[in-house]
Parts: structure tokens; C-alpha cells; sequence
């Protein structure tokens, strides 16, 4: 037996936990889920009734994570808040692979927040605008080449900047995050809704004409009355394959009937 | 197995300020039935609105408990010193860094050679040992996770004791100061109970 192989039987390297890993990374990727699902192998490798891992976050602070998602109690939150690890109950297994647990722990987390953040506002939670382009390309094209039907309608909240002005960013932080809100539940399952700009969102309605985007908006604005948000806003539409099955071209059009109702509103 | 849905649902209750801990319970047909968060803020009810908008989103029928700790962190003990990051600077023509640490109002420094992640983990260890502490490990791997910037890096420790291995993960603004974060990670436990210093 070589060196290295013979330190892998021992246990340095935790083989079991790569393989752990590398199995979870053909199913997917690592994130939350896989948290939980090393912590239960873990614990039934060691037998462990209990087993919780305190982790870091530069974002997020201090994480806890108990075995089989279980809630922790705040006792328990403040006596391993502090120091991040991972503690089991029994305390049988060497602080070595408690380590080697912890860290693949926090590697997935970490992931799973770049990956979320990369694809996501994170005012609104919803969807940015690089991830709305890639979902407008894909609509398109699949659009293009079965004929699918689809629309872009583009959201500019009104006089947002008078929002800021009179009651600070804070409060046009909090305006924005409710309405993204309310866009979420205003879609329907298959729909992208986007932050595209400052205060401009943007939601790609799939198997949709032009005329149905009215359903979308009176949900919203249905939605917004009842959780007390006041902000108005205007809409802009265009319709593939239509209007046309270019994404830039689709953009462009819903911007351009955005501008005419926003010029008719103030003349 | 947790859906990809599930796994964005917590994550984005964690991501609400002061939450330590969301738990999830479940119905008979796989929905959430209540999520609980324990959380650390001054006024949990902002939470708990939050968070029930969010649940509505993923989970319209589920219930949503807050449980602060705020009144228990304040009848805790104070912590005890800890070892502090104060700066790193590298010197790109040199190739060499400088680490400065603090505890109780002591600062150490410590500088090395090759390069920010290697460079910034040994400089770490090297202000660590100007502190006072002496430290039983020695480097083994220094790993920016992708290879690419402004993501984690993992620093390995080799106990010269045991040959046990210490692992640390951090992530900065750049590559130096994630490795000395990182090493600090790696010891957070030989540090706090050590008295070597």
C-alpha cells in the first residue's frame, strides 16, 4: 500500500465524505439539501442521535443546521452561535472529521449563495436582468422554431424617483421590495418575473397573447391594493412570434408602448 | 431529497437579517406545515412578517413561528478575547504579504513570501506566533475553490502532534485576505482554548 492510499485508509481524507460528495454532485449541485444530507450520513455513520453544524456566512452571519432540518431551540441557537463547528450528541467522533464535515457544509453553502446571487436581485429576490435575458433568449428561440407564444411585458413603477425624494431610499427600498412581492405572486408557475433596472421590472408570460397580459396586471394591481402598497405603475407589451421573435426586437417594442402610454399619461 | 425549491425557500428565509436557524416541518403530502426561525434581531415581528411573505410565495398554507434569542444573548456571559483581523497588504512586486492581527489591544504582524494565498495563510500563522500563541501546525494546502476570484478559499492544517488535519474557509474581497481569514477559521478552536500566549 502506498503512502498516500494507506492515509487515506486511515481516515485523514474522510474518503467517505468525498464520496458523499462526488455522489450528490451526480445528482446535482451542492447546496442546502446536501447540508442536511451529509449530516444524516454522518449520523448514521456514527450513530449519533443529534447532530448540529454552526456555520458562517459573510452575508448571512452565523447558521445553524440540525439533522433532518429540525428547528433549533433559542437555547441551543445561542450556545452554538458562537462558535462555528459541528457538535454531535453523542460527542464521540474525532474533532478532525468534525471538521472535515464542517467544512464541506460551508463549501455548499457558499456555493448555493453565489449561484442564488448570480441569478437573483437581492432587494426583491426575483429574478435579475442577466438571468431574465437568458430566459427572453430561450423563449425566443423555442418560439421561433415551434411557433410557441409569449409575452414580454416590461413594469415601470410611476414617479418612483418622487418616492425616494419625499421619503428616502430606505423607504423606496422597502416599496420596491413589496412590489416584487407582489410580482411573484402575480405570475403564474412557468412565468420569470425580473428586476430589469432601478425601478423597472420585467415578466416574460408564457403560452401567452398580448390581450392576456391585461389578467397579469389586475392581478397585480390587485395584489398591491390589498398589502397597502401605494405605487402605480405602467405597463409595456410585446408578443412573440407577433411582433417578432428577436429578443432585442421584443424588448424594444414593449419599451416603446411603455413610452407612448407613459407620454399619454402626463400630457 | 430537498427540491431545488425547497433548498431556495430556505435559503432565502436565512438570508433574512439575524436569522440562526430555520426548521421545517411537514405535511402528510410533502408541503411545508409550519416553519420555525430563530432569530437574532431587536424586533422579531419584522421578521415574521417577512418571512410569512416569502412562505406565501412558496407555500401559501404554512404557518410561520419566530422564536428571538435576544433576551438570552443578553444574559450570557461576556465572550472572552478573540483574536481579530486588522489588515493584509500584499506587495505585488515582491510578491509578498503582510498580515496584522490584534487581541487585546496587542497587534501582530507577520509577513511571508509566495504569493496572496499561500503568502497570506503563512503571514496569518507568522502573526500569530508574534502574538505569543504557539502554534502546532503547519501548512499543508492553501485552495481558492474555483480558481477564480472572490471565491472561498480552504486552508489545511497540519497538526504537528498527530498528523491530524484542520480545515478553514473564508471568503473576501480578494484571494490574501480570504486566506488569512480563512486560517484563522482553520484554528478558531485551538484559539479560543489555548493559553499559550
Amino acid at each position: 500500500m502506498s503512502d498516500a492510499e494507506s492515509e487515506f485508509a486511515d481516515g485523514l481524507y474522510e474518503p467517505w465524505l468525498f464520496q458523499t460528495m462526488l455522489a450528490e454532485l451526480s445528482k446535482r449541485e451542492l447546496g442546502v439539501g446536501f447540508i442536511y444530507s451529509i449530516l444524516d450520513q454522518f449520523a448514521k455513520r456514527h450513530e449519533l442521535t443529534d447532530v448540529v453544524a454552526s456555520l458562517s456566512h459573510e452575508s448571512f452571519g452565523n447558521q445553524i443546521f440540525r439533522l433532518g432540518g429540525e428547528s433549533v431551540s433559542a437555547e441551543m441557537a445561542v450556545r452554538f452561535a458562537g462558535e462555528p463547528g459541528v457538535y454531535c450528541e453523542p460527542d464521540i467522533v474525532p474533532a478532525v472529521e468534525c471538521d472535515a464535515v464542517r467544512t464541506a457544509c460551508q463549501l455548499a453553502f457558499s456555493l448555493h449563495h453565489a449561484r442564488f446571487s448570480a441569478t437573483h436581485d437581492p432587494l426583491t429576490n426575483i429574478s435579475n436582468r442577466r438571468s431574465f435575458d437568458e430566459a427572453l433568449e430561450m423563449s425566443a428561440a423555442r418560439s421561433a422554431r415551434y411557433n410557441w407564444t409569449f409575452t414580454v411585458v416590461i413594469v415601470d413603477l410611476n414617479d418612483f424617483k418622487l418616492v425616494n425624494d419625499r421619503s428616502g431610499h430606505e423607504f423606496g427600498d422597502n416599496v420596491l421590495r413589496q412590489f416584487g412581492f407582489a410580482l411573484r405572486q402575480a405570475v403564474r408557475q412557468g412565468d420569470t418575473a425580473a428586476r430589469i433596472g432601478g425601478d423597472e421590472f420585467a415578466v416574460i408570460l408564457s403560452n401567452a397573447e398580448g390581450h392576456e397580459a391585461s389578467g397579469f396586471t389586475e392581478r397585480l394591481r390587485g395584489l398591491l391594493a390589498s398589502s397597502n402598497v401605494r405605487v402605480e405603475f405602467t405597463t409595456g407589451t410585446a408578443t412573440s412570434p407577433r411582433d417578432s421573435t428577436d429578443p432585442s426586437e421584443l424588448l424594444r417594442i414593449a419599451d416603446g408602448r411603455l413610452y407612448e402610454k407613459k407620454g399619454m399619461r402626463n400630457s | 431529497m430537498m427540491s431545488r425549491t425547497e433548498e431556495d425557500f430556505e435559503l432565502e428565509l436565512r438570508s433574512l437579517q439575524g436569522v440562526l436557524n430555520v426548521g421545517l416541518t411537514y405535511l402528510d403530502n410533502g408541503d411545508v406545515d409550519v416553519v420555525t426561525l430563530v432569530v437574532n434581531t431587536k424586533d422579531p415581528s419584522i421578521t415574521q412578517n417577512v418571512a410569512s411573505q416569502i412562505a406565501s410565495l412558496y407555500y401559501p398554507e404554512a404557518k410561520v413561528i419566530v422564536d428571538g434569542t435576544s433576551h438570552l444573548l443578553s444574559l450570557q456571559r461576556q465572550p472572552g478575547s478573540r483574536v481579530a483581523f486588522v489588515r493584509a497588504d500584499y506587495d505585488a512586486k515582491e510578491g509578498t504579504c503582510e498580515v496584522q492581527l490584534t487581541i487585546d489591544g496587542r497587534v501582530g504582524i507577520g509577513r511571508a513570501g509566495s504569493g496572496p494565498l499561500i503568502g497570506g495563510a503563512e503571514a496569518t500563522l507568522g502573526a500569530l506566533r508574534d502574538l505569543g500563541y504557539d502554534v502546532p501546525f503547519s501548512l499543508l494546502t492553501v485552495t481558492n475553490v474555483t480558481n477564480g476570484r472572490d471565491w472561498p478559499v480552504v486552508v489545511t492544517l497540519r497538526s504537528n502532534a498527530n498528523n491530524g488535519d484542520r480545515f478553514g474557509i473564508a471568503k473576501a474581497d480578494d484571494d490574501m485576505v480570504s486566506a488569512a481569514k480563512a486560517t484563522l477559521d482553520s484554528l478558531n478552536r485551538f484559539i479560543a482554548t489555548s493559553n499559550e500566549r
